[in-house]
């Protein structure tokens, strides 16, 4: 390929071969958080799952729901970002990286939550010397490896020839460069076994996402407790997993953008595209919600009405009618019209959506295991700060290892916006012109 | 190129890097097998087990596969040109 350096390439090396004072002051605020995470797991380890607002009949709280959660933003990267790249949409290139970063990690964090839930993580032994498969629990174990495989490879693949350009420009971790550059020298064979590795990766990385989210969906769904025995808790759980997982890549997005100065390559129209995005994903969660409340509701099984009415009217009132606004309400006002202050509005739907994702799974969690269809006491679960510290903990890592990478390698993309400028604008041109009736080319 | 690492050393690592990637992918694959294994000891719904691997399996082996062709295409052949 010839050079098509940009003179802005230099704004996405910057942060590999400077550090500002900004970034110090991140990783200060960040391990703060970590080590109130870390103080609150050595509490609950040395002294049980005592210290934490788990009981009977909940036995499953923030760590549950921060697993879903964090499992749902992985859909950020490798789907979403597999999506576009598969439907030829140009746009992206800016963007694949920063998403693809987003699954990785998260889905280390998210993982983690388990370990943490069971209170004696060498228990974990257990599953790997006598797993069952007829449990889903173990059906999420295999998922998410594939999941994580599927996204460090998918990650790994579209980097090499950023890091080659980074062995070759850069003066530091020489060794390490050279090593993950694998001698990429941007020749013709190179380009084309890369370009269909890729491929490859993005066709197989959408059936696992879809997949590792239904599986986990699997975990309520296969019981018979109220609100969770439903048939479209998978193809729920997969929207509201891509729904998050894109509000988590427009808040990536918009700190990498102002802190890293970024605002050449990510431009208000991707804003704009990804808000379109958002407003869809949306209506369809509502679509979901609503289908799936009012079937239970129509039904009227004493055991569902009491979680219904817990939900509507009971002690987690607040938490369901702050999700309803959070993921409906606010997203549809800022997003029905994206034609000025696109950021902003983009930002502020983002923002509502997160939090509103993370209560609905919460929403989804608690009041079930306070209602049990079993005779056990009913119980309402109310965290402690051990649960709130490994939460805080959990998203002060996640941004930690996202900003360290942030140091290594470039967060966009080089040679796929090089590509883009050499070939695609052609390429786009042609496959307009192929659309188009009454072409001399489609007559054969 | 100042300060450049020996051709051999890295060609070493990337070999290093490989096989750890194998050895994650390979390792998954035995977990599996293992879990078949136990539940064929046990006669514990082996079907399910089965049933489960045949799709997980071969997409292990298929990431192993792709991870293999890139490095033989980029880092082994890939080097000697344009052909």
């Amino acid at each position: 390929m010839a050079d098509a350096r940009d003179p802005h390439e230099d704004i996405l090396l910057a942060p590999i071969e400077h550090t500002g004072p900004g970034f110090y002051w991140a990783v200060a605020f960040l391990s703060l958080l970590i080590l109130w995470g870390t103080v609150a797991y050595w509490v609950q380890f040395t002294e049980g799952l005592g210290v934490t607002g788990l009981h009977q009949p909940v036995g499953w709280g923030f760590y549950v729901t921060n697993f879903v959660f964090f499992i749902g933003i992985s859909h950020a990267g490798t789907l979403i970002s597999a999506i576009l790249r598969l439907s030829k949409a140009e746009w992206r290139r800016p963007i694949t990286r920063m998403a693809e970063v987003i699954t990785c990690m998260v889905i280390f964090i998210g993982a983690g939550q388990i370990l943490v839930d069971l209170g004696r993580p060498d228990r974990m032994m257990n599953v790997i010397y006598y797993g069952r498969y007829q449990s889903p629990l173990l059906w999420d174990a295999t998922s998410i490896s594939a999941y994580l495989t599927a996204s460090l490879t998918y990650l790994y693949l579209p980097m090499i020839p950023d890091i080659a350009i980074l062995r070759d420009r850069s003066e530091k971790r020489k060794l390490l460069y050279s090593v993950l550059a694998l001698g990429w020298s941007g020749t013709e064979r190179q380009h084309k076994v890369l370009n269909r590795a890729i491929a490859i990766m993005a066709v197989l990385v959408i059936p696992i996402a879809v997949s590792v989210h239904s599986v986990v969906s699997f975990v309520f769904s296969m019981t018979l407790q109220p609100s969770w025995h439903s048939t479209i808790f998978g193809p729920y759980f997969v929207v509201g997993a891509i729904f998050s997982g894109i509000a988590g890549l427009i808040l990536t997005m918009i700190i990498f953008r102002k802190a890293y100065k970024l605002q050449y390559y990510l431009k208000p129209i991707h804003f704009r595209y990804l808000g379109q995005l958002l407003l869809i994903m949306a209506l369809l969660w509502f679509y979901f919600t609503f289908a799936e409340y009012l079937t239970g509701y129509y039904g009227a099984e004493p055991e569902e009405m009491k979680v219904f009415w817990a939900k509507f009217t009971g002690p987690f009132w607040p938490f369901f009618w702050t999700m309803v606004l959070c993921n409906f309400v606010i997203p549809l006002v800022c997003l029905a019209s994206l034609k000025a202050h696109t950021v902003g509005k983009v930002m502020i739907a983002s923002v509502a959506i997160v939090v509103g994702m993370w209560l609905e799974r919460f929403i989804i969690v608690v009041p079930t295991l306070s209602f049990p269809r079993l005779p056990f006491p009913e119980g309402v679960y109310w965290p402690t700060w051990v649960e709130w510290g490994e939460t805080a903990g959990s998203f002060g890592l996640f941004a930690l290892f996202y900003l360290l990478f942030t140091k290594f390698f470039p967060i966009i993309s080089i040679w796929e916006i090089r590509e883009g400028r050499e070939t695609s604008v052609k390429e786009v041109e042609e496959r307009i012109r192929s659309y188009l009736p009454g072409d001399a080319q489609e007559k054969a | 190129m100042t300060n450049a690492p020996s051709d051999r050393l890295v060609r070493t690592l990337q070999w290093v890097w490989l096989g750890a990637a194998f050895l994650l992918v390979g390792g998954i694959i035995v977990w599996i097998v293992g879990l078949i294994r136990a539940a064929w000891t046990l006669d514990d719904f082996l079907s399910a087990s089965v049933g489960i691997s045949i799709v997980a399996i071969p997409i292990f082996l298929v990431f192993m596969g792709v991870v293999f062709y890139v490095f033989w295409g980029v880092a082994v052949h890939g080097r000697s040109g344009e052909d």
